[in-house]
């Protein structure tokens, strides 16, 4: 399997990231059910802040494109700078599945550079408690298939 | 005890005369037909009609399913939780289906296999928050253990994330176990401090009491805790152990968290009540902070070797200290139990949390 062949950050690329991660559709299913909308903004050189949905619905994953932060009404927005957000895609797509130090969870513990923001507590308690999901799918970055860790 | 054998419905049985007063009389509600969402059959399809109302005081103490035609002469099962408000939460229903569809093996799902050779001091760290993690994770199955056969069966599904919580935590002490034992270390060392701490919530006065200081405060220390130790894992084994480790937590500090908020929207008289317990268990949390067996592991993985901590000083556990603290306030508020500018922390715990310190409260 190639790199996603879309340029980053477009919605063709997270719908494409969603196609790869839910091709095993049984191994997702092994990660549990799961009800959160991530908003994932992408902050560019020139200062846009292009938002993107992803909707875990059930066994259901969902790239709904450039979203309105409003309308979308996410639990959780992982912000951070275009060259954290490369960095982090391209050392999945040459390695495979994230290292502590390359996944969501690693970005963000300590607010740089990625910082998560949530409406209100259970929102970034959700971000926990679907992390497993959530990495499964940008871990499907890789450029060599990855098998989907259990649970 | 007579257990009420009827020996003539024996003999009427035998002769084929049947009673069917259960076919024919009963008083529950039929014709029910619950439609499967789309992941299957889920407690929230089955919560209705009749069946989907939990009365806010159980009229009775039995182990009858609610909504059955339930005997008059039932005996008395004892139970002294009664009243809704004392263990339901609005997410119960979810966080119950949530647990059971994201349950993992300890033995299957993490690759043991691939666990290599650490540096000693390394080593040393995460067997001793192993240690650690191994001895807490138990309390948080003792303690609903304790408590849920107390819990009225009206509640039965506060109940059901009630088990499921236990069989996390069980999980979660054998992963831990299993992590210290699997690559050369070993055990470490179990202190008073933590032990006294897990002494708190398993004696607890009562199941609101407990509630706060295990799911809230305690194990919304140790989701932290499982979260930096998925950002500091030295390999892929710790990393897989401490992510599905964290998304447990999680539930049940969603769970405590809400329950908190459902009882107090009830009766907000009770906040005076919970800002005892939680002053309680803050001047414990504060002893954790200074407890080497908690706090230098967590910065030699952080830091990578005990000189780098060294050198890095608190800074080592600075993200840590912040994250508890500061995801405590936020989960205590959205409860509706502000304790900013009252907690029972030092000031060098609580510096640099928003919201933490008593004179930004007052500015």
């Amino acid at each position: 399997m190639a790199t996603i062949d879309a340029a980053f950050p477009s919605a063709e690329w997270f719908e494409e990231l969603v196609a790869r991660a839910t091709a095993d559709s049984a191994a997702m299913e092994r990660l549990g059910i799961a009800e959160f909308r991530l908003g994932c903004e992408i902050v560019l050189p020139d200062g846009a802040r292009p938002l993107f949905g992803l909707v875990l619905d059930g066994y259901d994953i969902d790239a709904v494109g450039r979203v309105d932060e409003g309308t979308f009404a996410p639990d959780v927005v992982v912000v951070g700078p275009l060259e954290a957000w490369t960095e982090m895609v391209g050392w999945i797509e040459v390695n495979g599945p994230a290292d502590s130090a390359h996944s969501l969870n690693g970005l963000s513990i300590a607010g740089v550079p990625f910082e998560v923001r949530a409406a209100d507590a259970m929102g970034s308690d959700k971000f926990y408690r679907f992390m497993g999901t959530l990495q499964a799918v940008f871990d499907a970055a890789a450029e060599a298939p990855v098998p989907v860790a259990t649970a | 005890m007579s257990l009420g054998l009827d020996l003539s419905y024996l003999e009427r049985s035998a002769r084929g005369e049947f009673d069917l007063g259960w076919l024919r009389d009963t008083d529950s509600e039929w014709g029910v037909r619950a439609v499967p969402s789309k992941t299957g059959l889920t407690m929230r399809d089955i919560f209705i009609g009749s069946y989907g109302e939990v009365p806010e005081h159980a009229p009775l103490r039995t182990m009858a399913p609610r909504g059955s035609d339930v005997d008059p002469d039932v005996p008395d099962m004892g139970y002294t939780i009664n009243d809704k408000a004392e263990v339901w939460s609005d997410n119960v229903l979810d966080l119950y289906e949530e647990a059971v569809s994201r349950q993992w093996s300890a033995t299957r799902d993490i690759p043991w296999g691939d666990l290599a050779p650490l540096d000693p001091d390394v080593e040393h760290a995460m067997c001793q928050l192993a240690t650690v993690l191994s001895e807490v994770e138990m309390v948080a199955a003792d303690f609903p253990a304790k408590w849920l056969w107390r819990i009225n069966h009206d509640f039965v599904e506060a109940k059901m994330f009630l088990c499921t919580q236990v069989m996390d935590e069980a999980r979660h002490t054998e992963v831990f176990r299993k992590r210290a034992l699997a690559n050369g270390g070993g055990l470490g060392k179990a202190t008073a401090v933590v032990e006294r701490f897990l002494q708190l919530i398993l004696d607890a006065d009562s199941y609101d009491e407990g509630s706060a200081l295990m799911h809230l405060l305690g194990e919304g220390i140790v989701l932290s805790l499982f979260r930096a130790g998925a950002a500091l894992s030295p390999s892929p084994v710790e990393q897989q152990i401490f992510r599905l480790c964290m998304q447990d937590e999680a539930r049940h500090v969603a769970y405590g968290t809400m329950h908190l908020r459902y009882r107090l929207e009830r009766d907000p008289s009770m906040a005076d009540d919970f800002h005892a317990y939680l002053d309680k268990g803050e001047e414990i949390m504060a002893m954790i902070f200074s407890t080497p067996e908690i706090v230098e592991p967590t910065a030699i993985l952080a830091a990578g070797s005990v000189e780098a901590a060294c050198e890095l000083g608190p800074a080592a556990g600075d993200v840590l200290r912040l994250q508890i603290v500061g995801d405590y306030l936020k989960r205590c508020s959205h409860a509706g139990l502000d304790r900013r500018g009252r907690l029972h922390l030092p000031d060098a715990i609580i510096t640099g949390v928003p919201g933490a310190m008593a004179e930004e409260v007052a500015v």
